[in-house]
């Protein structure tokens, strides 16, 4: 599996290659501004991304822009984006393709090795991996004519959940129910989101989005 | 008596010339009149010629600008220009008259007896005799006396007159300076808000940037512990210096938000105090210095002390000097003898210096030839 990361801050980028690298991920190319990420982008067509949020020149959300432009030059590229700090718009901005393969992480999710390997994971597998920070900032702010707003809040949970990219199983796990019962509370969270059905996975995406959206 | 007779001199010059534009105006009233019927800008300018040579010719005799407003009043300037017209001519001959009226009084004496007797000299009264002659240069000291309060005196209601309908109108005064007001309350905000934009990148790019990495670091080390655990020391180490770099980072952010010293001894005690922990023998001067707003001090204080630490980790200086000067801006100078070539992309230093002299919409400049001497100059508005 190969890697390219952008990451401004030596220290953070160091340990970053440090990381994957003793986990067996191959990092091609560690760039620290955008132009230098892009181009290693196009030259080593990794398996996905990681990028900072914050990048040169103006350190506001170049990393983002990056992202979304590195998406453009390779149609559902995975990309996981590390944040100093939760904002939702973000999220938004590359999630709105509607194709999975994204991840939004806090930064400090590295240190928590397992989990995050699991989100690279997941996010390779073209699943969509939100930080719970971010799931909790959304969950409070809703419209009052928000379809999520006639959720349970045992299928709110369960939403949460897949917006953090876990599997059916994790989802069980997680809330100490059966698999067929995180795979109802779903239907019905398709189905009280007017989400059409198709195949699960693209629906996982479209109900998590949903709830960006609201 | 020298200066009344220059104030004289002076009044009687600056009357002539109001006498002639006065005539002119008089001339060109009724033209103007017709001018601004059919075509007004037209008629607008040339007033505004009108009114620009009165300004000059006021200020060059006070010493002292008429304000203009950012809107010109045409009303107003068209009142003076027909109070110009009236009255110019009369006031500024009156005013020449009378020192001339001295001049001749002094003189009649000598000549009276050469006038035809049936048209003789009459100022004030008919001179026809020796006796009569005689008493002129009394007459001449009453017009002298008259002159040296009265020409001036014509001058100066001229001047006032021309200040008092070509200055904006009271309203406009007061709209101008409330827009003054707002615009140097924006710019204080704007200062307010790069301050706290600096704050906030120093906390996520720095401080927080370290923790995470201690956070990373030690993530590493608890997979290796698992795996390897002879292989988790030096990330351990690693680990320990990253949190000892946040610590002082923060260290740092507090600091630079408002440094405590300062409230206690103030700048210059402030500074004092960086200088006397120098690595460098460095002299301080201070000259003219108030209390600024406590942002524009802390960002000073900052601006030193990196200053400072720059000269002592690059310069290789045997001696630097601090100078502080200036209320309205504050201007910092530090100079030291070392060898020169700062490279402001080499380091954080200058680059934060720079950004933090932004914020407060100062100017940051660096002179720093190879081989030596290096002078930082900031200068930093305090925002009056």
């Amino acid at each position: 599996m190969r890697v390219v990361i952008a990451e401004d801050d030596a220290l953070l980028r160091e340990g970053l290659v440090l990381l994957l690298g003793t986990e067996g991920i191959e990092v091609a190319a560690a760039a620290d501004n955008p132009a230098d990420f892009l181009a290693a982008v196009s030259a080593q067509r990794p398996d996905a991304v990681i990028v900072d949020v914050r990048l040169p020149p103006s350190f506001t959300d170049e990393g983002l822009r990056a992202a979304v432009e590195a998406r453009r030059l390779v149609p559902g590229l995975p990309v996981l984006v590390l944040s100093a700090y939760v904002e939702d718009s973000y999220a938004s901005d590359l999630l709105g393709d509607g194709t999975g393969g994204v991840g939004y992480l806090l930064k400090e999710r590295v240190g928590k090795v397992a989990t995050f390997l699991d989100a690279l994971h997941q996010v390779i597998a073209g699943g969509t991996v939100l930080d719970p920070e971010v799931v909790t900032q959304l969950m409070v702010r809703r419209r009052a004519d928000d379809p999520i707003r006639t959720l349970t809040p045992r299928e709110r949970d369960v939403l949460s959940l897949m917006a953090e990219g876990r599997t059916n199983s994790g989802i069980a796990e997680e809330l100490t129910v059966s698999e067929p019962a995180v795979s109802k509370h779903i239907g019905n969270i398709f189905t009280k989101l007017g989400l059409p059905p198709s195949d699960a996975g693209h629906r996982r995406v479209l109900a998590v989005l949903a709830y960006l959206r609201a | 008596m020298r200066d009344r007779v220059l104030a004289v001199w002076r009044a009687g010059v600056f009357l002539l010339a109001g006498a002639f534009t006065g005539l002119v105006s008089l001339f060109a009233a009724p033209f103007l009149l017709v001018l601004a019927l059919v075509a007004r800008p037209a008629a607008t300018r040339l007033l505004d010629v009108a009114v620009a040579y009165e300004r000059r010719r006021v200020a060059a005799y006070t010493g002292r600008a008429i304000p203009e407003a950012a809107e010109p009043n045409a009303w107003r300037h068209g009142a003076w220009f027909v109070l110009h017209a009236l009255t110019g001519t009369v006031v500024g001959l009156l005013g020449v008259s009378l020192p001339g009226a001295a001049l001749n009084a002094v003189l009649v004496p000598l000549y009276w007896w050469i006038v035809p007797e049936d048209d003789p000299v009459a100022s004030p009264y008919p001179v026809t005799s020796w006796t009569g002659a005689a008493f002129m240069p009394l007459i001449a000291v009453g017009y002298a006396v008259a002159t040296v309060w009265v020409t001036p005196w014509l001058a100066r209601t001229q001047t006032r007159w021309a200040r008092s309908l070509l200055s904006p109108a009271a309203g406009a005064r007061l709209a101008e300076r409330v827009a003054e007001l707002t615009a140097s309350r924006a710019a204080a905000l704007e200062a307010h808000g790069a301050e706290l934009r600096r704050i906030e990148r120093d906390l996520h790019d720095d401080t927080q940037n370290r923790i995470v990495a201690v956070a990373m670091h030690l993530g590493i080390v608890e997979r290796a512990l698992r795996r390897d655990p002879a292989a988790a020391l030096p990330l351990v180490l690693k680990a320990q210096d990253a949190a000892s770099d946040a610590l002082a980072g923060l260290r740092g952010v507090v600091r630079s938000i408002y440094p405590p010293v300062l409230a206690e001894r103030g700048l210059d005690g402030a500074i004092a105090g960086l200088i006397a922990r120098s690595a460098v023998p460095t002299t301080l001067t201070v000259t003219g210095l108030g209390r600024a707003p406590a942002a524009v001090e802390s960002a000073a204080y900052f601006v030193v002390a990196e200053a400072l630490t720059n000269v002592a980790k690059h310069s290789g200086a045997d001696h630097c000097e601090v100078r502080l000067s200036g209320l309205d801006p504050l201007v910092i100078e530090v100079r030291d003898d070392g060898h020169g070539g700062a490279d402001e992309a080499g380091g954080t230093g200058l680059a934060g210096i720079r950004r933090r002299v932004a914020a407060f919409d100062g100017v940051t400049s660096i002179d720093s030839p190879p081989g030596g001497p290096t002078v930082l100059r900031v200068e930093l508005p305090c925002g009056s």
